[in-house]
């Protein structure tokens, strides 16, 4: 099928077989190998981006799902400018070891800050109950996410 | 404690912004010119003769390069664990594909090909025929009269009985105890999944990419399979998604490695997550027979344990894993007489390996949830229990006739119990309702370093400065997601005074940077650490000696400020150490560079006090973690962040340990399908507050006084748990994990027992 999407703010247009999964349209056959996979099953979150809006397991999609769609991936947060609020937090606070898990964990917390920009500790804990850490127990990460909405700019900042 | 300027700050991992921007390339964003990808076949039998292998149609389909098993690849058996040569310890037990399949999801062929979706379907094409074996599932089941013999000589894979200490005489006020714990095998669950890349090149070279802990060992048994020149096999350690131990062993390597240079073609493996659960390595299941006699003070007497370790199909490092358990106790009891005999045992299941902790978890966690039994037996608080048997500062292990150094464990389950609020939550009105609360302790004690288990260790070390007074740290690193990277430009930055950000570190390449035997056994701070402190030593040596010819001063009139040396007497005069490096090479020619051996001299104890409060629905049976304390017995804390997310994790992991991960299998063999979806990892929705508290006294040789926090920190943590619902409930569960299932179970067991109203009477006296 022919696909043609937006990704990180830039239109694509390539072919594909209908059955590939957003997660290799990005990885294989865009060379973007930004979004991570843990377990092509939807259960471990790092390969997450935003879709139109809404923190999706890439490899859960397909890609007639993004066709004609929005598709927001970790190196589209800041793109060639500063980091966003969000990455620097998650810098300042330790909330990243591995970093494996990181890119799908931005960009849950990044589509939760696109619709609630000032959520509770629990609300942040809900957001990214989909996205598994190994390393750091969780807490820095939530700080973190805490930390950017207190900041308040993730909301008005670069798409 | 000495006043230090950098160490003891809190840090960012060293490539924090590649991660938060994807850019760090990891193992499977790797590609090389002409790369093809590699699949594995797993055995779907548990035990089964491969008795033939057609990939006619596999290889006649476009794309495909090259279809291996047994029948086209040598049979030379290796240890993947191997570090060094002639590491005693290693049965060579394992090839490259099996001729006997000895568990769901042993290797029995590969494909390379151009893409993933042709290997795939190539795979799909290959047929096998097995004769499938009798399974054979437990240890308990591999050690029975008559057993299913699962390699040749049988299934006992080694035996060992330690004694340390003198039987006291039997005395009639004693108390004896006998206790069982069974823990499970558990999957690391790094995040990134297990990948390797290789390439033969025509200059003979074999290069490989692997996200490993230690690129010497994987040099040593790749090129010991393949018949390679140690020298023409380059290993380079690339970004580590995670390990935990289950990146330590070499697993894929020597099959990739054969599959590049069998094809000429440069060959990336990736596993699937199912495939990481079922075919890399697990924590192993072991089963510990425990019995203490106590006096009526509750000193410990005598203690006599018995473990049953499932090695699974390949012995890998389960024989020196099942000899360390039974060097773990004596790092944290003293007992007067320690008795422990343990077992490896095959069986047809995933293969056992290293993993966080090397038998610490395992062997704590019987003697911690035993010790509870006692105490309770003796209506004495766990914590005085504990007290009064825990080691102290100097004390000598018997298990290897060191010190345990400054051991701070005490110190540790006082201040803890203090700000835990221990006696008040431990003697509270015993809950009747739906949901329970409960409250557990755990000691734990482990390493820093190889010190007493191997006669030498060591690390090598090269440091350069530059003409700007950048500074390049050469050492074969193996960062893991730890910060061992930062925590070296820490240190050195602390003992050159100059900020970390102008230090650079590399990670391994076993071409070019000096031989490090990896990361292992707690011991990159303490031991690697200290050499980064050693080598930088000796770098500012050279500069205040450079700079005493710079300005004609004898060396003794010189000290060493920030980023500078200058005369003593007269603050202002001097030279920075940019000037020293540009100075002394025009005037000299001479090189600021220095390498560096550090051997190491001590091994002292690393030390974890934890509390958790657990929640427990006695209708459904499900746990919740409340709350959670853990206090680091850390000599010096270098990165003070990261050795609180470390603790953090660890917890995670431990809570994981005691209530919801297992490699469970069936009656067959089969792990339950899919990866994660069948594999429960605590969520950030179920974890607990973790509040971490450091004790920090620096009297051990690590540097500035630091030890190792990166395995102890989850040594403790399932015992504290399972202790904690065992109060909640009453009950005495000592088979892990704590499921719901099990959790009912108990419960009902206690019901049917009419013990629950005796239950009020079991609290004695209680401490802060």
């Amino acid at each position: 099928m022919r696909l043609t999407f937006t990704v990180n703010g830039r239109r694509r247009g390539i072919e594909v077989p209908a059955t590939t999964r957003l997660i290799d349209v990005l990885r294989v056959h865009l060379g973007m190998t930004d979004t991570k996979e843990g377990c092509s099953e939807g259960e471990c979150g790092a390969c997450t981006v935003i879709l139109d809006g809404k923190a999706v397991n890439s490899c859960l999609v397909l890609a007639p799902q993004v066709n004609g769609r929005d598709v927001l991936t970790v190196e589209g947060l800041a793109g060639d400018a500063e980091l966003t609020v969000l990455q620097a937090k998650f810098i300042e606070h330790g909330a990243i070891q591995c970093g494996y898990c990181t890119p799908g964990m931005l960009m849950s917390a990044k589509a939760l800050l696109l619709h609630d920009p000032d959520p509770s500790e629990t609300e942040i804990r809900m957001a990214l109950a989909g996205n598994i850490c190994r390393c750091t127990g969780y807490t820095a990460i939530v700080e973190a996410v805490q930390d950017a909405a207190r900041a308040g700019v993730e909301q008005n900042g670069p798409r | 404690m000495q006043e230090l300027r950098a160490v003891g700050q809190t840090y960012p991992i060293h490539d924090a912004t590649e991660k938060v921007t994807g850019d760090l390339v990891f193992g499977s964003d790797l590609r090389l010119p002409g790369m093809m990808c590699a699949k594995l076949l797993l055995s779907p039998f548990a035990h089964a003769l491969v008795k033939s292998v057609d990939a006619a149609a596999a290889e006649a389909l476009h794309g495909v390069v090259g279809v291996f098993s047994h029948l086209n690849a040598p049979q030379t058996p290796y240890c993947r664990s191997r570090l060094v040569p002639g590491e005693p310890l290693c049965v060579e037990d394992e090839t490259l594909f099996a001729a006997t399949a000895r568990f769901v999801g042993d290797r029995v062929a590969a494909v390379v090909a151009a893409d993933r979706e042709t290997a795939a379907e190539a795979l799909r094409l290959i047929e096998v025929d097995y004769e499938p074996l009798p399974p054979v599932l437990t240890a308990k089941a591999a050690l029975a009269a008559g057993a299913t013999p699962i390699h040749d000589g049988g299934n006992l894979v080694y035996e060992y009985d330690r004694e340390l200490g003198v039987a006291l005489p039997s005395r009639p006020d004693t108390l004896s105890t006998v206790t069982t714990v069974a823990t499970q095998k558990l999957h690391h669950a790094a995040l990134e999944p297990h990948v390797c890349l290789a390439d033969y090149d025509r200059s003979g070279t074999l290069t490989i990419w692997t996200p490993s802990q230690g690129v010497y060992g994987v040099r040593t048994v790749v090129a010991d399979l393949l018949g390679l020149s140690y020298s023409r096999v380059r290993v380079i350690k690339v970004p580590v998604g995670g390990s935990f131990g289950g990146k330590q062993e070499f697993i894929l390597e020597p099959v990739t490695a054969f599959l590049a240079l069998r094809t000429g073609r440069p060959v990336r493996l990736t596993l699937d997550r199912e495939q990481c659960i079922v075919a890399t390595t697990t924590r192993p299941a072991t089963t510990s027979t425990m019995r203490t006699v106590v006096d009526s003070d509750g000193m410990l007497l005598d203690v006599e344990v018995d473990t049953v370790l499932d090695a699974g199909a390949y012995s890998g490092s389960s024989p020196e894993y099942a000899l360390m358990m039974a060097h773990k106790l004596t790092r944290l009891y003293r007992a007067p007489h320690y008795r422990h005999r343990g077992r490896a045992v095959y069986t047809t299941t995933p293969v056992a390996g290293g993993f966080r902790g090397w038998g610490a978890p395992e062997t704590v966690t019987s003697v911690e949830i035993h010790l509870d039994h006692v105490a309770r037996r003796l209506r004495m608080d766990p914590v005085e229990l504990r007290l009064r048997n825990l080691v102290s500062p100097g004390d000598i292990d018997p298990a290897t006739g060191m010190s345990l150094g400054d051991a701070r464990i005490r110190q540790c389950l006082e201040s803890g119990a203090q700000a835990f609020g221990w006696s008040r939550r431990f003697s509270r009105v015993v809950e009747t309702g739906r949901l329970r609360r409960g409250v557990g302790v755990a000691c734990g004690g482990h390493y820093n370093g190889l010190l007493g288990e191997a006669s030498s260790e060591s690390s090598t070390m090269t440091l350069k400065m530059n003409e700007d007074g950048s500074v390049d740290l050469n050492a074969s690193l193996h960062e893991v997601g730890c910060g061992s990277g930062t925590a070296m430009r820490i240190i050195i930055a602390e003992e050159l005074g100059v900020d970390w950000e102008r230090i650079t570190t590399r990670e391994a390449d076993s071409e070019a940077t000096p031989y490090d035997i990896g990361c292992y056994a707690s011991r990159m701070i303490y031991v690697c650490g200290a050499g980064a402190r050693a080598t930088a030593a000796e770098l500012k040596e050279r500069l205040v000696q450079a700079a005493s010819r710079l300005l004609d001063l004898p060396a003794a009139s010189l000290r060493v400020g920030p980023g500078r040396v200058e005369v003593a007497d007269e603050p202002g005069h001097g030279l920075t150490y940019a000037e020293i490096v540009r100075g002394i090479r025009v005037r000299d020619g001479h090189d600021m560079i220095v390498t560096h051996t550090y051997c190491n001299r001590s091994n002292p104890g690393s030390y974890s006090a934890q509390f958790a409060e657990v929640e427990v629905d006695v209708l459904t049976g499900l746990v919740r973690v409340t709350d959670f304390l853990a206090i680091a017995d850390v000599g010096r804390a270098i990165n003070r962040g990261m050795v609180e997310g470390q603790y953090r994790g660890a917890v995670q992991m431990g809570i994981g340990y005691a209530l919801c991960e297992e490699v469970a299998l069936d009656d067959q063999g089969r792990p339950r399908p899919g990866g994660f979806k069948n594999y429960h990892l605590v969520n950030a929705p179920d974890m607990p507050d973790v509040a971490v508290l450091l004790v920090e006294h620096e009297g051990d040789e690590g540097p500035y006084g630091a030890k190792s926090v990166g395995e102890i920190a989850t040594v403790p943590t399932a015992a504290a748990v399972i202790n904690a619902l065992n109060d909640a409930l009453g009950t005495s569960i000592t088979t892990l994990p704590a499921t719901p299932e099990r959790v009912l179970a108990a419960i009902a067991e206690l019901d049917s027992a009419g013990q629950r109203q005796t239950r009020s009477a079991r609290r004695g006296p209680t401490c802060d």
